[in-house]
């Protein structure tokens, strides 16, 4: 499903991946560790076409996705559900249309597509919340309207950077669990973290960045407190 | 995308205004600078129709020399309307004129007054040469100039004072219009701009969930184009009861000139005319100014 091909990324001088290569299969869900600097944002940055690799190649289903025209890349984002630690959500509208919009930026504004909305806003256990703004929420059930949000969009992989980062360790727990379902319904997640605990528990692959390069991949793996 | 463009007008209601406002003003003037050059080419078409010449016979005319000239005037191309008025018509006309005085018209007879020929020149400019020419025929005593503007004696005067008044109201109404359209799309580009920037969080977190730049894009159009058009139907009313308003006065002071239409439904028309006019444009400009604006602040 993804596949880095000696991926490097230089700004300016700077160098933020060094050269690395990984694959991560259809429905697996993946930890990217490391310290701050580390290179898991410009890895999340390449993989949504944000920025293209300096040098070697980054592959979603077969594709080389610097390959994309820029009109191609709306498109193409569509397949990815994107979480962040500061959420991105539009604070002038409601839980419900912020979950909706998902289905309007694709032109599908059908009775079916709002049935989706709400199934999604449920799932999350946000469905009583609908008609509340951003700033009425808390962290936890902001981080859950993002996650209805990537839901309606049916993606294919799920990248989610330092999503619980403002999270209180239950909450964390909540939404982690919520994409840990998503990748046992098929979907591939690759989540950005620091977050020790969850990584531990989970048990799933953990690939670990220093200094850009890849430093270990490991199935089953867990948090590597002293790099 | 209508929602969203709504949305974006109702948070920043002054912003809004001032675009309308602005609008408004442009296409009140826009109206009225039409209104002006559709009574100023009306008024000039009226005088260039009505009967502006007329060639009056000599006492001993006879009656072939009415037919020579008749056949002269008809022929001439530069020439139309001709009439022939009789010394009993011509009697007519001067009782009417002395209406005030009957002592004075008593004493005349149709014998002491000239038969003639009213004609029009189809353009003012060929006036002076038509005078010159029918005064040469024998029978002539001499060829008169009636619009009221003035008299024989500064008759190019007239010709070019119609003509310029007619040309200036257009080039000057070409210039102010000009001028505010500019304005308008100057104010349009940067309200527009103010809105962009003002929305980065939001175009940005549009981006990363894969929607297209029209997506993007198209509120920020509508609000442009929602300004312009609501500026126009403003303006254009305003201008509209303005001018129902001045009628009366109007009408006093050009008297039996029809600079306007007279009737209701010719007057709304003619302002039907100009408000369609004025809606694509108000289109035009609202999708450039909001589009120059999207180039220039919104790169995606």
């Amino acid at each position: 499903m993804i596949k880095f091909d000696s991926a490097t990324k230089k700004y300016g001088s700077t160098l933020a991946l060094d050269d690395v290569s990984f694959e991560i299969g259809e429905g697996e869900f993946v930890f990217i560790t490391g310290h701050s600097g580390a290179g898991k944002t410009t890895l999340i940055r390449l993989l949504l076409r944000e920025v293209s690799p300096t040098s070697g190649k980054v592959l979603i289903e077969g594709r080389d996705i610097k390959s994309l025209k820029s009109s191609d890349i709306p498109q193409y984002r569509r397949k990815l559900g994107v979480i962040f630690q500061d959420f991105k959500l539009l604070h002038d509208r409601t839980v419900y249309e912020n979950v909706k919009i998902a289905t309007e930026i694709d032109g599908r504004t059908t009775q079916e597509e709002e049935k989706k909305v709400k199934k999604a806003l449920d799932e999350v256990g946000m469905i009583s919340k609908s008609n509340l703004f951003p700033r009425q929420l808390s962290g936890g059930e902001v981080q859950r309207t993002v996650i209805a949000r990537v839901l309606v969009q049916e993606p294919k992989i799920i990248l989610a950077d330092e999503p619980t980062g403002n999270l209180d360790p239950q909450t964390a727990r909540q939404i982690v669990d919520l994409l840990d379902n998503a990748a046992k319904e098929g979907v591939t997640v690759l989540m950005a973290t620091h977050n020790a605990d969850i990584v531990d528990a989970l048990k799933h692959r953990v690939i670990h960045l220093k200094e850009g390069k890849v430093e270990s991949d490991k199935a089953k793996g867990k948090y590597e407190k002293n790099d | 995308m209508i929602n969203t463009a709504i949305k974006h007008i109702r948070r920043a209601p002054y912003q809004a205004l001032t675009a309308i406002l602005i609008m408004t003003i442009t296409f009140f003037v826009a109206t009225l600078m039409i209104v002006i050059a559709y009574a100023s080419s009306t008024t000039l078409k009226y005088y260039e129709t009505k009967p502006q010449l007329i060639a009056y016979f000599k006492r001993d005319f006879k009656a072939e020399d009415v037919a020579l000239v008749k056949s002269k005037l008809e022929a001439d191309s530069r020439v139309e309307n001709v009439r022939f008025v009789s010394q009993d018509e011509a009697l007519e006309i001067y009782k009417q004129l002395e209406v005030n005085n009957p002592q004075v018209t008593e004493f005349v007879s149709s014998k002491i007054l000239p038969p003639s020929y009213e004609f029009s020149a189809k353009d003012l400019n060929f006036t002076q040469d038509l005078i010159n020419e029918i005064e040469e025929l024998p029978s002539i005593e001499e060829v008169r100039f009636t619009a009221s503007l003035g008299g024989k004696e500064n008759l190019k005067e007239v010709v070019s004072r119609l003509t310029s008044i007619s040309k200036n109201i257009r080039v000057g109404g070409a210039v102010t219009l000009t001028i505010l359209l500019l304005s308008s799309l100057l104010v349009l580009l940067v309200i527009i701009g103010m809105r962009i920037s003002t929305r980065r969080d939001e175009i940005e977190i549009l981006q990363l969930i894969g929607a297209t730049p029209g997506f993007i894009r198209g509120p920020f159009i509508l609000e442009g184009v929602f300004y312009a058009v609501v500026g126009a139907l403003l303006g254009w009313l305003l201008a509209l009861l303005t001018t129902v308003y001045l009628s009366p006065s109007l009408v006093r002071f050009f008297q039996t000139v029809p600079f306007l239409p007279r009737d209701i439904l010719a007057l709304l028309s003619l302002f039907g005319i100009i408000l369609a006019g004025e809606v694509l444009l108000a289109i035009i400009l609202g999708t450039a100014g909001s589009f120059v604006a999207i180039k220039r602040y919104l790169k995606i």
